[in-house]
């Protein structure tokens, strides 16, 4: 994505030699990091409940999609998107063994509090 | 001007969506506000340039995990209130955490825009086809150059679909009726229905 | 139309709103009205097929029946379940009409005339199928009932299973066309049959893949004979069950959207979209968009025709036929269109 060629007359003051436009690469790392700090802090705060740990999970495996993204835009270089690509994969799959495993759990035990998950039998 | 706006409506939103995930009280709510994170990051992804992947996050994220874990959701019932016991136990280490990531990020941030920083530069390897669509360019990259990396993701997926229907499979037992669907299907009106002429006032024997 | 604000004396990107804005207008008012006159056509179509008259009452011919019955949906008491999610329950109908006027936004019109040429049309497409898939799921989860909780997750579960075969039918298409843009899918068609007629359906790989794709457009809208969902003789109104006045009417309105977009699908991608049949010269001179119609109202013309002639299927045998019968043909032919290109045309 190229900055536009017709300078806007908003745009005074931007270093166009280093290929600045009005929304930089840093606008989308901070969104990216920020997402990133909220699935963490999802891990943390929601430790008893196995979804939102997995929803967390999926917000983190968005937050990078994002990144790499952004980044394969202003360098300039496709292999980041191919990345997100199988990142994207993973994250099905992961996603959906995850829940399967949690069905089961669930089955099971008839709760989802993975606090005391402290028996080996299945 | 518009590229301007529509970004700092996607990010607010996506941001939002995200703090909303994990804070919801109802995890029916928590999983739609998911979606609307990832609908909105695709959107963040168009105006950068990536459509195939924004297409791909909103086709595969949201018609299919997010469906996934709708359904989950649903059917399992949940104690709500058990399940959220921890939240202020861990907040302030949370909080910590948080602090102590976005330092870094204003640091990070800080050091490129003072020129201190320089991004990479690429090695010609993704560069994207002249004059060629976005999908192209990536569909030449990911057929040419990492095309065993795109057989052993399909094979990623493959094993992740065995395992999940393997593992959540129940045995029935022959019990259940079994109904045979294609004898059912296959049935033609000859056989389901007989025309007779009853006489008046007479019945018919089924 | 950007030209034209932009000559108005506008800043480009203000003048490329504002004309985006005029394109959506002009896409989604026509199409309203042509929601509300597809519904009185539906049902003298049906009529018609069972010797009846329809609706004749209302206006001259009955054609005012469509504003007649809205005017009654819209001045009923909007009820919602004391024990119902409010936000939820008034959010599903809007996902499902929205979502079902968004996919228009990349269909053709005729050569040139549409709203967002982009190129990953057909993706954009099945996003939005795929978005369809929650108005149901909510709608039922929120009525907090438990026969439109389940009928949801059974019409849920019936859209994503044809949703896969409808991916690798698109797939087919994508091969065979070498693109993903609709625009350029209907010009790869001219003369796509011999030489002559206009289209995919005419040649024997993909003609497989239309009446697949014609079948599975039916069962993805929940049209009969997959309408067991909303089957009005057996479970009231399935999800739909708890819903009344404007909310009702959002949802009735989105699956009519729904069944003309596959409609309109069906001719983009198989016929010819606002080509003309045949690759004569003189059918040229009658506009595309007119083409586009006759085609696309054709295609209504077999739905309706099919909903009136034929029984309902029963869920089991629905679910069998999406993912035993539909899925491996369509992988098949995802094969055999390959192969059958690096053949004749890559090789």
């Amino acid at each position: 994505m190229q900055p536009s060629t017709r300078a806007p007359k908003w745009a005074k003051g931007l270093n166009y030699d280093r290929g600045e436009a009005v929304i930089g690469i840093e606008h989308y790392v901070v969104v990216s990091s920020i997402l990133f700090v909220l699935g963490v802090l999802g891990i943390f705060l929601n430790r008893k409940n196995v979804i939102v740990i997995l929803m967390a999970i999926e917000l983190i495996l968005l937050s990078v999609n994002l990144n790499f993204v952004a980044f394969s835009a202003f360098l300039n270089d496709l292999v980041g998107q191919v990345f997100a690509m199988f990142i994207l994969t993973v994250a099905a799959g992961e996603a959906a063994i995850g829940l399967a495993i949690l069905v089961i759990f669930f089955r099971d035990r008839g709760t989802i509090a993975v606090d005391d998950v402290n028996r080996m039998k299945g | 001007m518009i590229h301007t706006i529509a970004f700092y409506i996607f990010a607010a939103m996506v941001i939002a969506s995200g703090a909303l995930v994990i804070t919801a009280r109802n995890p029916v709510h928590s999983v739609l506000w998911l979606i609307l994170a990832f609908f909105n990051a695709a959107g963040l992804m168009v105006l950068v340039g990536a459509e195939f992947i924004a297409m791909l996050l909103v086709i595969v994220y949201v018609g299919a995990v997010a469906v996934l874990f709708l359904f989950v959701v649903m059917m399992l019932e949940i104690d709500f209130a058990e399940m959220r016991a921890g939240f202020v136990k861990y907040f302030p280490l949370g909080v910590l955490l948080a602090l102590i990531l976005v330092s870094e990020m204003i640091l990070g941030i800080g050091a490129y825009s003072a020129g201190s920083m320089h991004l990479g530069t690429a090695d010609g390897v993704g560069t994207p086809l002249m004059g060629e669509s976005n999908i192209r360019s990536i569909g030449a990259l990911l057929y040419g150059r990492y095309l065993f990396l795109f057989e052993s993701a399909g094979l990623v997926l493959l094993v992740a679909m065995v395992g999940a229907i393997v593992l959540t499979h129940r045995e029935r037992g022959t019990v259940r009726g079994h109904q045979n669907i294609n004898k059912q299907v296959r049935r033609r009106p000859g056989d389901a229905t007989v025309n007779t002429r009853p006489e008046v006032g007479k019945g018919i024997e089924l | 139309m950007t030209a034209f604000f932009e000559s108005l004396g506008m800043n480009y990107e203000w003048a490329w709103f504002v004309a985006t804005i005029c394109g959506i207008l002009l896409i989604a008012l026509p199409l309203m009205l042509a929601v509300a006159m597809i519904i009185y056509v539906d049902r003298k179509i049906w009529a018609a097929m069972a010797l009846r008259r329809g609706p004749n009452v209302v206006g001259p011919f009955g054609l005012l029946q469509s504003f007649a019955d809205g005017l009654k949906v819209f001045l009923q008491e909007t009820i919602i379940p004391s024990a119902a999610n409010k936000g939820l329950f008034l959010i599903a109908p809007i996902i499902t009409f929205t979502v079902a006027l968004m996919a228009w936004a990349v269909m053709p019109f005729a050569e040139g005339a549409v709203l967002a040429d982009i190129n990953v049309g057909l993706l954009y497409i099945l996003a939005i199928s795929s978005l369809g898939v929650y108005g149901v799921v909510i709608s039922g989860w929120a009525s907090n009932s438990k026969y439109p909780f389940f009928s949801a997750l059974r019409a849920a579960a019936q859209m994503i299973s044809y949703e896969v075969s409808i991916g690798f039918i698109l797939i087919c298409v994508i091969l065979w066309a070498g693109t993903n843009n609709l625009s350029d899918i209907v010009m790869a068609q001219k003369g796509a049959g011999l030489g002559i007629v206009n289209g995919f359906f005419f040649n024997i790989l993909l003609f497989p893949m239309w009446v697949l794709f014609l079948i599975s457009g039916m069962a993805e809208t929940a049209r009969a004979p997959f309408d067991l969902t909303e089957a009005e003789s057996e479970l009231v109104a399935g999800y739909q069950t708890e819903y009344s006045s404007m909310a009702f009417a959002l949802f009735w309105l989105g699956e009519y959207a729904n069944v003309l977009l596959m409609c309109a699908l069906n001719t983009t991608l198989f016929f010819g979209g606002w080509l003309p049949p045949l690759d004569i010269g003189i059918l040229y001179v009658v506009p595309g968009f007119i083409w586009w119609l006759l085609k696309t109202f054709f295609f209504f013309f077999v739905f309706s025709w099919v909903k009136a002639t034929v029984p309902r299927f029963r869920y089991d045998q629905l679910m069998r036929l999406g993912w035993k019968i539909f899925l491996p043909m369509s992988l098949l032919f995802v094969v055999l269109v390959s192969g059958y290109l690096m053949l004749t045309r890559y090789g």
